[in-house]
């Protein structure tokens, strides 16, 4: 699994998975939703799938000494790791915003969602449907990604609308505050938010094995 | 022991069947699979390989099953469809360090030997390779790892007569090494030159397999021609003219 996971690194990713995770930085932007940065951060691990299909990656790799599942656990593997990497990163930010910055004049009046706890929540959500939808929608065929990016592009803005619009509910006024208040319940929200990220993908990556095991390729 | 053992392999299609594909091949022998374009030899070498799922039949590799055994298969022997077509932008420097890590029994001295006998610069990468600098560094790829079997599909397509006499030189010492080599071919002088068996195939079933004199021999006494050529065009040649005329 480590050979696959650097050929993975060093062949397959487009350099532009690692470029796009600079998309954390949108964490800071005030008046915008901050939630298309795990957006980006997928667009970015999409060009992966695109370069590695143009490089016939999927061919190269059944012919090495592996077997078919472990390419797909591969993937997945990269995948999650250019996630988490998105994740710490917004994660840091959020921290910063949430305390260095609580107090500054943009972020005490944004209109938007604030980062906090269930932002990071919905990043994971997002990052969720994107192995769900997309890297599992992949491995139906092992080239087809059209349909799978489409349906993940809905189900991002889907989740973005529940984010922007679930605060204004006043049960759910916690989602929105910026700094300190709340945080127990806004901590609850991002813990059951990483259960749900670690199964589906759980659930998609074993769904994507058996699928690519009855390949013809 | 045969180092490869296909029985009665068979892959369905909607509108092709590989019906009851069986043949051996013995360490250190060389194998043609013939057949013209679309007769079903390609599914048999990924048949083989279980690139494509067998719809019935077996295959034994060294001695195992596959695909039971797939990783041990795999390191021991070597595939390629034709020449290199991935990764066709990175440098072959690239996709060779990264492919060693996969075989414990990689030999780099091996590697830098085939490397400089075919003449493989490693910064160029596989689309600055003219074809038969693509079929050399697959099986360079394949030797560095000490490969007991290579399986190449159509690896002479496409090259001009100079490098398809240098890579039968090439299948004629591994041969002498005591390598296995089954390729598949529609260019039957290619055959007579180096293998010492073959398998015909045409659509989809087999027409004869076994040792290239003796298929020779016996289509000369039935009257089918001296060449493989020859023999082949006997065997399949539909009148297109009649056809046309009608």
């Amino acid at each position: 699994m480590k050979n696959l996971l650097i050929k993975e690194l060093r062949l397959a990713a487009s350099p532009l998975s690692y470029i796009f995770l600079s998309a954390s930085l949108m964490t800071f932007l005030p008046g915008y939703p901050i939630l298309m940065s795990a957006f980006f951060i997928c667009l970015g691990i999409f060009q992966s799938f695109q370069s590695a299909r143009e490089a016939n990656d999927i061919q190269y790799s059944v012919l090495l000494p592996v077997a078919k599942r472990d390419v797909v656990r591969a993937k997945y593997l990269f995948v999650c790791l250019i996630e988490l990497c998105g994740f710490c990163l917004c994660g840091a930010f959020t921290a910063l915003r949430m305390t260095l910055l609580g107090n500054a004049a943009p972020y005490v009046t944004n209109a938007l969602m604030n980062a906090n706890p269930v932002y990071l929540a919905f990043v994971l959500l997002i990052f969720a449907s994107f192995n769900f939808l997309f890297v599992g929608g992949f491995f139906k065929t092992g080239y087809k990604f059209a349909l799978p990016f489409v349906s993940f592009g809905a189900a991002t803005l889907i989740l973005v609308a529940l984010a922007e619009t679930l605060r204004h509910i006043p049960a759910l006024a916690f989602l929105h505050t910026p700094s300190g208040e709340r945080l127990g319940l806004q901590f609850a929200a991002l813990g059951g938010a990483a259960a749900i990220y670690a199964a589906v993908t759980f659930l998609s990556c074993r769904r994507s094995e058996r699928r690519f095991e009855k390949l013809d390729l | 022991m045969p180092i490869l053992e296909v029985v009665s392999l068979r892959k369905v299609y909607p509108r092709f069947t590989l019906d009851s594909v069986s043949f051996t091949l013995e360490k250190g022998r060389i194998m043609g699979l013939i057949g013209r374009n679309g007769a079903g030899k390609t599914t048999t070498l990924k048949s083989i390989f279980d690139v494509v799922h067998p719809d019935g039949g077996s295959v034994r590799l060294l001695g195992m099953d596959m695909p039971e055994n797939e990783r041990e298969i795999k390191r021991r022997i070597g595939y390629a469809g034709g020449g290199v077509d991935w990764y066709m932008r990175s440098p072959i420097r690239k996709i060779a360090r990264v492919t060693s890590a996969f075989y414990p029994n990689w030999d780099e001295s091996e590697y830098n030997k085939y490397l400089s006998a075919f003449s493989l610069d490693e910064s160029k990468s596989p689309r600055e390779l003219s074809e038969g600098m693509k079929v050399k560094f697959s099986l360079t790829l394949a030797l560095s790892h000490r490969a007991e079997l290579l399986i190449l599909d159509e690896p002479t397509s496409g090259l001009d007569p100079v490098s398809r006499a240098e890579l039968l030189d090439v299948f004629r010492f591994l041969r002498d090494k005591g390598v296995a080599i089954l390729f598949s071919t529609h260019i039957t002088t290619d055959l007579e030159k180096c293998a010492d068996d073959i398998t015909y195939i045409a659509n989809g079933r087999i027409v004869a397999s076994g040792p290239l004199d003796a298929f020779l021999a016996k289509s000369k006494d039935e009257g089918r021609g001296e060449s493989l050529e020859d023999i082949m065009v006997s065997y399949e040649k539909e009148s297109l003219y009649e056809k046309l005329a009608d």
